[in-house]
């Protein structure tokens, strides 16, 4: 059952339920950690890839605003109270497993803007009802910049596809890193997202996200004349 | 070995109030002045790339062009990489890596939402520009402010990225080298 409380400011999350408090703290947390790790795994190491300096620059922006979520969320995580050391990398939470492989080529980031990105989209939009406003406004302040990431995939995918080796190469990059994608949406038994939803500050299950996402990138896979592989889910 | 210190907070500072005060992207397009062709004079000199011509492109198009270029010039990108890795080795030396870290990822982000701005309002002025070109602007300048902040934080006060900034500063926007050109807008 749902639990209706709306916390308008930081101030006011120190008078919320505990439970509520871990919950909103975690998901800053898991942001602010996650936003780096790519920005530092993807992203930073892009720029030096992309071929143009059309392209080196564009990768330079999207770089810089991906640094700009984790500063954004480590603010607010620093409003909250919540100790510095627990929002950067090395610190306890182990990183997703797509930022365990290093980048090796220009269409492995288009890939991952293309595919993981739309994922981060996910996640951000479940975040714009939340009923800790803060983290509300942060997710649509977020949200302009995490759709101009995934159309960079979109417009570079465009570029690549035109050639039959670009396309080969872009498709083996979606079938190295797309396995990886749908784990990112968490459990299907999470009790974090039960938590999560119990106090409305996400809207669905991991299942219901990780079925949305898996259509959403088959589609835009498609307009590309691409094809994701199948992926064996884990509970 | 180097001693550790604590981070020049009046030197960031300065560096702050130089780029709120810089004027972003205000003369692209514009005839080059002499104080522009002494500051490109300036940035090429400490390129090394031998002797390069100054071109200029006068609208967006032409700018989106000149950046896709298939003759742009590696070795001018490589040549600010070489010596940004350089300088960025020395300040790491010698200030606490969480604090320099920190300072540069609140500076650049900090400067990359008001060259955004910036790059839009020249954009839209001059009209013809993609909108991933206002994004490509940003990035540039951006970059241009990060590598000045490593530079002058390794102890750096003569380097090209003085040269690089002082063009953005001035309005400019150096697009790069392309065959035997600096070209700028």
């Amino acid at each position: 059952m749902t639990q209706r409380i709306t916390v308008k400011t930081v101030e006011e999350l120190k008078d919320a339920p505990e439970e509520y408090r871990e919950a909103v703290s975690k998901l800053v947390i898991s942001h602010a950690i996650n936003e780096l790790y790519g920005a530092r795994v993807f992203d930073e190491p892009a720029i030096a890839y992309a071929p143009t300096p059309y392209a080196k620059w564009l990768t330079c922006r999207v770089a810089m605003e991906e640094y700009g979520h984790h500063v954004r969320f480590k603010q607010l995580g620093e409003q909250m109270g919540i100790p510095e050391e627990r929002m950067v990398p090395g610190t306890g939470k182990r990183p997703l497993s797509i930022f365990e492989f290093p980048l090796k080529s220009w269409e492995e980031f288009v890939a991952i803007k293309l595919l993981a990105d739309l994922a981060e989209i996910l996640q951000v939009e479940d975040l714009l009802h939340c009923t800790f406003h803060p983290l509300r406004n942060l997710a649509r302040a977020t949200m302009p910049e995490e759709r101009f990431h995934a159309q960079f995939g979109e417009d570079f995918s465009a570029e690549l596809v035109k050639t039959p080796k670009g396309k080969a190469a872009l498709q083996a990059a979606v079938n190295e890193y797309f396995p990886y994608l749908p784990s990112f949406f968490g459990g299907s038994k999470s009790r974090n997202n039960e938590i999560f939803r119990k106090w409305n500050i996400k809207q669905r299950t991991n299942d219901e996200m990780r079925a949305d996402y898996v259509k959403r990138a088959t589609e835009i896979a498609a307009k590309y004349g691409l094809t994701l592989p199948e992926v064996r889910q884990a509970a | 070995m180097t001693e550790i210190v604590a981070l020049p907070g009046a030197a960031l500072d300065h560096l702050r109030a130089e780029i709120r005060a810089a004027s972003w992207f205000a003369a692209l397009g514009e005839p080059l002045t002499e104080g522009d062709q002494a500051d490109a004079a300036a940035y090429t000199a400490s390129l090394g790339l031998g002797g390069l011509a100054i071109d200029l492109v006068t609208d967006w198009p032409q700018a989106e062009r000149s950046l896709k270029a298939p003759d742009w010039s590696p070795a001018w990108w490589d040549r600010e990489e070489t010596l940004r890795k350089k300088l960025l080795a020395r300040a790491e030396a010698r200030y606490p890596e969480r604090a320099l870290w920190g300072a540069l990822t609140e500076l650049t982000t900090e400067a990359g939402e008001l060259v955004h701005g910036k790059a839009a309002t020249a954009a839209a002025r001059m009209g013809e520009a993609a909108k991933a070109s206002i994004h490509v602007a940003a990035g540039a300048a951006s970059q241009a402010v990060y590598q000045l902040a490593v530079a002058r934080l390794a102890g750096e006060v003569d380097s090209l990225f003085e040269s690089k900034f002082r063009l953005f500063a001035a309005g400019r926007w150096p697009l790069g080298v392309v065959g035997s050109r600096l070209v700028l807008f």
